[in-house]
């Protein structure tokens, strides 16, 4: 069940690690993310939060995926059958976000 | 303390928001001062009584009367038979309330792998965000409240 969960999830281009959480715990974890269990929690508690916002009228949640983008790296998070995907790819966009 | 007198057009559900938990022990005792006037208008006004009464009943709706707080002080054994009573209340409530399902997670995707194999947000898109987040950022930090008029006002009473 495992590798069928995690097959796709190798082959994403730039990954260097990822976590499938469940409601009990990690699942499956790689690379940088091996046992990484803080962020997971911080992953879990990210997408609850933004997937209780709704557009009006709206039943779902308007999104597919969350990007936690940072400097060097993006958190890419999306759920699919109760469980959370988080892949932890190289972000090659040099320009530094200034706010 | 609130005030006993609802407005006509108030639908029932604001009525019942502001309707107290636990029923005034003693419904018949004087308002605080000024407002017990109005059980006294007689039934058969005039139009213009009419009239009056509803504009003082909204002016009386509108007014918290501080000069009546502080006949409404209470002893502090009042205080905390009020808070026992409110909290059984409130226990009795909430076990009639139906259960909150436990917040399961929707669903994003139905396919995950790809959804998170797709291109990274163009840097553009993100700098973009991030303009847009400091600029509302930015409004909500000069939101504040203009008081044009006294909190507190003397009634002139002849």
């Amino acid at each position: 069940m495992t590798a069928s969960l995690t097959a796709g999830l190798d082959r994403i281009q730039d990954q260097i690690g990822y976590l499938v959480i469940s409601e009990e715990g990690v699942l499956a974890s790689a690379g940088e993310l091996e046992n990484d269990e803080v962020t997971a929690g911080v992953m879990m508690q990210m997408v609850r939060t933004a997937s209780r916002f709704r557009l009006s009228g709206a039943a779902e949640p308007p999104f597919k995926r969350m990007s936690v983008i940072l400097e060097d790296f993006v958190y890419t998070v999306t759920v699919s059958g109760q469980k959370v995907f988080v892949v932890k790819r190289q972000n090659n966009q040099q320009e530094p976000i200034s706010v | 303390m609130g005030c006993c007198y609802s407005s006509e057009n108030e639908t029932q559900e604001q009525r019942n928001e502001r309707k107290p938990l636990i029923p005034h022990p003693d419904p018949v005792s004087k308002p605080p001062n000024g407002t017990d006037w109005i059980t006294t208008v007689p039934s058969a006004r005039t139009d213009e009584q009419a009239l009056l009464t509803s504009i003082l009943t909204k002016t009386a709706q509108n007014i918290i009367d501080v000069s009546a707080a502080d006949s409404v002080m209470m002893e502090q054994h009042e205080y905390m038979d009020k808070a026992r009573q409110y909290s059984t209340k409130l226990a009795v409530l909430s076990n009639s309330l139906p259960q909150r399902k436990a917040l399961a997670l929707p669903s994003l995707t139905s396919q995950p792998h790809q959804v998170l194999a797709s291109d990274l947000v163009p840097y553009s898109d993100v700098q973009q965000i991030s303009k847009i987040a400091a600029y509302a950022y930015s409004a909500i930090s000069q939101i504040k409240v203009d008081a044009k008029e006294e909190l507190v006002v003397q009634f002139a009473i002849p």
